[in-house]
C-alpha cells in the first residue's frame, strides 16, 4: 500500500542465556501484507516466461490488411 | 491518471529478444507483480507461468484499448484477475472444493496486531501458500493486492468492485483469518 513504507522485516536475535547456543534468527512481520511483500520480493519470475512471450510476440500476425487491388479483383 | 507504457530502464534501445519496446517495457516493469499474484492466487508455479504469459500477451494485443484512466499496473491486474478467476471457475466446476471456514477463523482469538513470527524462511513460501489456499478467494485476492505498495485502497476497491470502506473492513477480517491459519501451518 502507498501508506506503508516499511518493507524490511525486523531481524531479532534471541537474547538471554540461550544466546550462547546458536539462537535462530527470527523474522517478524507486522501483518499479512508485510509478509506477502517479503515473499513477493523473494519470488523469482521464471525466465521462461519472457522467452515464451518473445516467441509469441514474434509469431503474432500483423493486422489483416488486404491490398486495394485484392479488394477489387479478389485473390 | 494518464500513463504511458514505458520504463526508464529500457529507454536506451530494444532489449535483446524483444521486437516490441512496449511489451518489453510492460514486462520489465510489471512481470514480478503479475507473476506473484498468479502464483499465490492459483497456487501452482506452472499455471502461474502460463497465466503470466497469457496476461501479457493479452495486454499487448489490447494495448490500443488502454485508455489511460487507470494506471498500467491496475489495468494489468484487471486482466490478470479475470484470467485467474476464469481458471479457478473452471476448476471449481470440475472439482467442488470444500467450503472455506473463514467465519470460524474470524471469530477465533487470533489478534491482527500481533506480529507474524517466522523462524525458518526455507519453507515460508509453502506456509504462505497453504495459508492462502485456506482462505476464501475474495480474502486471498484482497491480501495479495494490498501487498502491492503501488496500489491505493481506491484502486483495490475499483479492481474488486467494492467501496474503499468495504475493502478496509474485509481486509481486517482477511488479515485475522490469515494470521490464524498461518499459526496452524507451523
Amino acid at each position: 500500500m502507498k501508506q506503508q513504507t516499511k518493507l524490511t522485516p525486523k531481524r531479532e536475535l534471541e537474547h538471554g542465556a540461550e544466546q550462547q547456543t546458536q539462537a535462530p534468527l527470527a523474522k517478524e512481520f507486522s501483518d499479512a501484507g508485510e509478509l506477502l511483500r517479503f515473499d513477493a520480493a523473494q519470488t523469482i519470475v521464471p525466465p521462461e516466461i519472457a522467452q515464451r512471450l518473445q516467441k509469441s510476440e514474434a509469431s503474432l500476425s500483423p493486422p489483416a490488411s488486404r491490398s486495394w487491388w485484392k479488394n477489387i479483383f479478389g485473390g | 491518471m494518464n500513463e504511458t507504457v514505458s520504463s526508464p530502464g529500457l529507454t536506451g534501445g530494444l532489449p535483446a529478444g524483444w521486437s516490441s519496446l512496449e511489451l518489453a517495457a510492460l514486462y520489465d516493469e510489471h512481470s514480478r507483480a503479475i507473476y506473484y499474484l498468479a502464483l499465490r492466487f492459483l497456487g501452482d508455479p506452472q499455471k502461474a507461468e502460463d497465466a503470466t504469459h497469457d496476461v501479457f500477451l493479452k495486454a499487448f494485443r489490447r494495448l490500443d484499448q488502454f485508455r489511460g484512466d487507470a494506471s498500467v499496473r491496475t489495468w494489468l491486474y484487471r486482466i490478470a484477475i479475470n484470467h485467474c478467476q476464469n481458471l479457478c471457475q473452471s476448476w471449481h466446476n470440475r472439482n467442488i472444493r470444500a467450503g472455506s471456514d473463514d467465519a470460524l477463523w474470524e471469530n477465533s482469538p487470533a489478534k491482527t496486531d500481533s506480529p507474524l513470527r517466522v523462524l525458518e524462511t526455507k519453507e515460508l513460501g509453502q506456509r504462505i501458500q497453504k495459508t492462502l489456499d485456506a482462505l476464501a478467494d475474495e480474502y486471498r485476492l484482497l491480501l495479495l493486492l494490498v501487498a502491492d505498495e503501488e496500489l491505493s485502497y481506491e484502486e483495490i476497491a475499483t479492481l474488486v468492485g467494492q467501496s474503499a470502506d468495504a475493502v478496509r473492513g474485509k481486509l481486517h477480517r482477511a488479515r485475522k483469518a490469515f494470521a490464524a491459519h498461518f499459526d496452524k501451518t507451523v
